[in-house]
């Protein structure tokens, strides 16, 4: 992570804000201001401050503090997956 | 409050407003229109004839007291998908399907209050624009300044407003800096954003201001870590990344 690579990676980057209509369709309501704790380091972001991939086929949301993956979104025509093994939890306000 | 479920719906354009060489500012009038906070914004998705389908995220300028209607400001991005087609072929009485109000982290509203403190790159103007259009409509006296860096004078999308809000307005005042050719006779900044820029600006507000960023991710960046190192708290700093392009 230490050449033009990454520096093109970093321009690309994005924030968590950026995929949040993908996020409130999936979840059915705003997921900006949902807290992620990181499964590596603990920390906790809300979700619209996570770094956010979305160039590729799918999207990678990364922990802001260490990069670690926290989540990743890929939708196919028939199916959405989630894969968040990198969130030790998510925390949201109950519905009002 | 039940939040209503996100769905696409089809605006119709009713103006184009040219800013600069690069940026248009598209007027929608909704079907399902929905007060939206400062600093939200709208996907828009252009659907082709064989089924593909493509989006992009735009920040809404209008400010949330303009009811029924939307206004997006795009930069037209040349290489890009979504913003060739919103700056060349869509004209007025067009349609555009549109998803939105989008988004909780980068809104500011009065009854945030302040000392606030807007730091704009290129294009990432537009939803700092729609707070400070909020504020004035809402004749807040919250203290606020914007910072805001462009490539050159022709850059400068909103200007003549910006300039006219801190003229009547002594609590706002706007503060620019351009990477490349300022315009003639400039004598304020003329490079890029950094760590003795902000403390010019910021000194008025001290640790006490809200800051939102928005700009090319690198910009962002920059500003991002000079304010963590002045030791501003983290909590009241905001930012919205929009990639590679840009000031």
């Amino acid at each position: 992570m230490e050449n033009d690579d990454s520096d093109m990676n970093t321009a690309l980057m994005v924030d968590g804000n950026a995929v949040a209509g993908q996020l409130e369709q999936i979840f059915g309501r705003d997921m900006t201001m949902t807290v992620t704790r990181c499964a590596g380091c603990s920390r906790d972001a809300e979700m619209g401050a996570l770094m956010a991939f979305i160039r590729g086929p799918g999207v990678v949301l990364r922990c802001p503090a260490c990069q670690n993956a926290i989540a990743r979104i890929v939708e196919t025509p028939t199916a959405i997956y989630l894969e968040a093994r990198g969130a030790a939890y998510l925390r949201m306000a109950p519905r009002p | 409050m039940v939040q209503p479920v996100l769905e696409w719906q089809a605006g119709t354009v009713t103006a184009i407003r040219p800013e600069t060489q690069q940026t248009k500012s598209f007027t929608l009038a909704l079907p399902k229109w929905m007060v939206h906070r400062p600093g939200q914004h709208y996907d828009v998705r252009l659907s082709a004839p064989d089924g593909y389908q493509t989006e992009r995220s735009y920040s809404i300028a209008s400010p949330p007291e303009r009811v029924g209607e939307l206004e997006l400001t795009v930069e037209r991005i040349p290489d890009g998908e979504v913003s060739p087609y919103l700056h060349d072929v869509l004209v007025p009485g067009d349609q555009l399907e549109v998803r939105g109000p989008i988004g909780g982290y980068f809104v500011w509203d009065v009854s945030l209050g302040g000392p606030l403190l807007l730091i704009a790159g290129g294009s990432g103007v537009v939803p700092l624009m729609a707070m400070l259009r909020h504020r004035a409509a809402q004749h807040s006296t919250v203290p606020a300044r914007i910072l805001y860096s462009s490539r050159t004078g022709g850059d400068v999308i909103y200007r003549e407003e910006l300039d006219g809000l801190a003229a009547g307005d002594r609590a706002f005042e706007a503060f620019y800096t351009f990477t490349r050719q300022p315009p003639a006779g400039w004598t304020g900044y003329r490079r890029r954003i950094d760590a003795g820029m902000l403390a010019e600006v910021i000194k008025p507000f001290g640790q006490r201001a809200r800051v939102y960023v928005c700009g090319p991710t690198l910009l962002v960046e920059a500003v991002a870590n000079a304010l963590v190192e002045m030791e501003l708290p983290t909590a009241q700093i905001r930012t919205e990344r929009f990639g590679p392009t840009g000031a």
